[in-house]
């Protein structure tokens, strides 16, 4: 009898103490947190741990707090697959339709990754009123342009990480660079047969055109393309200097360890290329990955000081899940709930239009800079000073380390080239 | 002098990807859709074996082949032998186990792009101006000396004596006292093994990705379509005009419509000729 009512007496301990601690929030109905993501790929992994950990940092705080009352986060996930060869759009329409109405999301961050896919949801938002935060892959200046032409119907739609438009200006800064430091003037394109980088390589070769440079070949690889020897032998022949990449697919690995092994006298500088964003690149080509360039599109993607929050966030992610942030995607799907947090409490609902107007409102200090929407077109400001808007990041693999080469203003080294190359 | 070098090189490798698959339907008329999921399998084995055990190249070369064959032989023994003979629940079952496979090894956590397997000899030597690597020249030297072997075994040995059998009646081979089931077995572990051989030699030019198991499966079935379903040297023979054709398509039409070749060619063959170049099942019918 004793020990019954002693367990009563704990059981009740316990209960003040969790409603004291946070608790109560964690009684209240839940935000549900849709995430249409391409779970597969680095692009969909890397952005559900960013929303998660900011959800668990969230919640652990309490929550929420509309007027006045707290409420959790809660994540839903469903794998998109719109980053695997051959699997129709429609499969992640599917998987938004199904978060918003099955899983009862309140809002969506995260996909769909492929711009395609991202681009075909938007009519889906509208017709839910969801509001949603697009933080990885999909890289089409199309998306923010339709947001822009058709507010009334699209303004649902937000994206807080950068866009090829950015991508490629932040490119010509260091090809510029690399023109005035080593005279280089020859520059090839690689690019996967997708989209985003359809459009991107051909925006590359005709401001690159303009800007005077000599642009010594175009080549478009299917996704899946398993040998790029003929690209890089065109490249080699032409007297390239710089082998700009637009590629996700994993092959994109292979293309770096033939341009080792086949020692091309050229820089590869990727755009999107997803292969050398990862950490474990260099183990994956045994060191072959060496002085390859790659954007992983914001600050808090690879280690940099760009603001306060930058290396807290970098450690966090790193404790919590026990692998560095990985590329594209990250910081933007982390900083992605704060946003959304902070626009709920500012609206004091979760009414979509109230929360739209709020987030158009957004102004913090995050992982990667200053983070603003623009007010038309819902895409977050770029900069190449955090204290402006948010920053890109630029890395290239020295030493087996993931060295931060641009923006200057957050840099932690310079461009490096092979020895092949003889400069 | 390039086109040479890359043509043979990428003709090898799509020989490579197909053998297996050729020499089960070949010999058992089994379309083995798991052929691409058991090369992704074997490439995750021999990674296995050499990160997570330690173990030495070689012995994770030879460990990974044995695991592969008796696994495929195992995959035969207890699912495909219920439904040999009937090709569509051939082609449901054995997709249905490649699908298992892929899904539940990326379920396990092998996804990323960051898996890959080392070189057998480091370094390139250039040719005729043209850079190559060694392990590419492997890739052809090793390829073109296992499809010798497999003449070899085929024509000279007991084993592959009753595999021909087989291959050539089923009926007048039982009759010679030959256990078809135990020879569809072998083949199966066989032509797993080849699977394994193939990923082996070419994954370390790459890394090792779910996803490009179903592409695999796509060039090996292309290969065999052209070449003659169940003719390996038809299969080899239809590997050279693949991939040379796809070399040339990168060089003279653009790199994007590298793919279509493949496709393309089965479109061609069956409308011209749909027993492939050197396939025998169809001939009287096209001749009909």
């Amino acid at each position: 009898m004793k020990t019954t009512h002693g367990k009563l007496m704990m059981i009740l301990v316990m209960a003040v103490l969790m409603g004291l601690s946070g608790g109560s929030a964690l009684a209240e109905k839940p935000i549900v947190v849709g995430c249409p993501l391409s779970t597969a790929f680095l692009y969909g992994w890397d952005a559900e741990r960013g929303v998660t950990l900011a959800i668990e940092e969230i919640n652990a705080q309490g929550g929420v707090d509309i007027a006045g009352k707290k409420r959790p986060f809660k994540i839903e996930v469903i794998d998109t697959r719109d980053l695997e060869p051959g699997v129709p759009v429609s499969e992640a329409l599917l998987a938004v339709e199904k978060l918003i109405l099955d899983k009862k999301a309140d809002f969506l961050i995260g996909g769909p990754v492929r711009s395609e896919a991202a681009l075909a949801a938007m009519p889906l938002l509208s017709k839910y009123k969801k509001v949603s935060i697009l933080t990885t892959g999909a890289l089409t200046p199309k998306y923010h342009a339709m947001v822009a032409e058709n507010y009334d119907k699209f303004k649902y739609c937000f994206r807080i990480h950068g866009e090829a438009k950015n991508l490629v200006g932040e490119i010509f800064a260091n090809f510029g660079d690399l023109k005035a430091k080593y005279g280089f003037n020859n520059l090839f394109i690689i690019a996967q047969d997708v989209s985003h980088a359809r459009g991107a390589a051909e925006i590359i070769k005709k401001v690159a055109t303009d800007k005077g440079w000599n642009v010594t070949g175009l080549e478009i690889y299917p996704t899946g393309a398993t040998d790029f020897s003929m690209g890089l032998l065109k490249a080699q022949k032409t007297n390239t200097e710089i082998i700009n990449i637009w590629m996700d697919m994993p092959e994109s690995a292979i293309l770096l360890k033939q341009w080792y092994d086949m020692q091309i006298p050229a820089l590869p500088f990727g755009s999107t290329l997803a292969a050398a964003e990862q950490p474990g690149f260099w183990d994956a080509t045994d060191g072959k990955g060496e002085y390859t360039l790659c954007n992983v599109v914001n600050a808090g993607n690879a280690p940099s000081n760009a603001t306060p929050w930058t290396m807290k966030f970098y450690d966090a992610y790193t404790k919590r899940w026990g692998v560095e942030p990985e590329g594209l995607g990250t910081s933007s799907s982390y900083m992605a709930v704060y946003a959304l947090k902070e626009a709920i409490e500012r609206a004091g609902s979760l009414k979509p239009d109230k929360v739209v107007t709020e987030l158009e409102k957004t102004d913090i200090m995050g992982v990667y800079g200053r983070l603003r929407f623009d007010p038309k077109s819902h895409q977050v400001i770029p900069s190449t000073d955090p204290k402006e808007g948010a920053v890109g990041s630029i890395l290239q693999w020295q030493k087996g380390k993931r060295v931060v080469v641009y923006p200057k203003s957050i840099a932690m080294g310079e461009i490096e080239l092979p020895p092949w190359m003889g400069k | 002098m390039e086109i040479l070098i890359y043509g043979t090189i990428n003709s090898v490798a799509l020989a490579l990807y197909a053998l297996g698959f050729a020499l089960v339907y070949g010999i058992c008329r089994l379309p083995n859709f798991a052929h691409g999921a058991l090369y992704v399998l074997s490439g995750f084995i021999a990674w296995t074996m050499i990160n997570t055990f330690g173990s030495n190249l070689l012995v994770a070369v030879v460990a990974t082949l044995l695991v592969t064959g008796i696994i495929g032989a195992v995959i035969y023994r207890l699912f495909l032998i219920r439904v040999r003979g009937m090709e569509i629940s051939e082609i449901i079952a054995s997709y249905a186990i490649a699908l298992a496979i892929l899904e539940g090894l990326r379920w396990g956590g092998f996804k990323g792009m960051t898996y890959t397997l080392p070189v057998f000899i480091e370094g390139s030597v250039t040719i005729g101006g043209i850079s190559v690597d060694y392990q590419r020249i492997l890739v052809v030297v090793v390829g073109a000396a296992l499809v010798a072997f497999l003449w070899l075994f085929t024509h000279y040995t007991r084993v592959g004596l009753a595999l021909r059998g087989m291959a050539q009646d089923e009926r007048a081979a039982l009759m010679l006292g030959i256990d078809s089931d135990m020879m569809a077995v072998v083949a199966m572990g066989m032509g797993s093994m080849l699977a394994a051989f193939a990923a082996i030699l070419l994954l370390p030019l790459g890394n090792i990705v779910v996803e490009s198991g179903y592409n695999v499966l796509i060039l090996a079935i292309a290969v065999c379509i052209v070449g003659g379903i169940g003719s390996w040297m038809g299969a080899v023979l239809a590997a050279f005009l693949i991939g040379f054709a796809q070399i040339l398509t990168v060089v003279y039409l653009g790199s994007h419509y590298q793919m279509m070749v493949a496709l393309l060619a089965i479109i061609l063959t069956l409308i011209l000729k749909p027993s492939g170049l050197f396939g025998q099942q169809k001939e009287l019918e096209e001749r009909v």
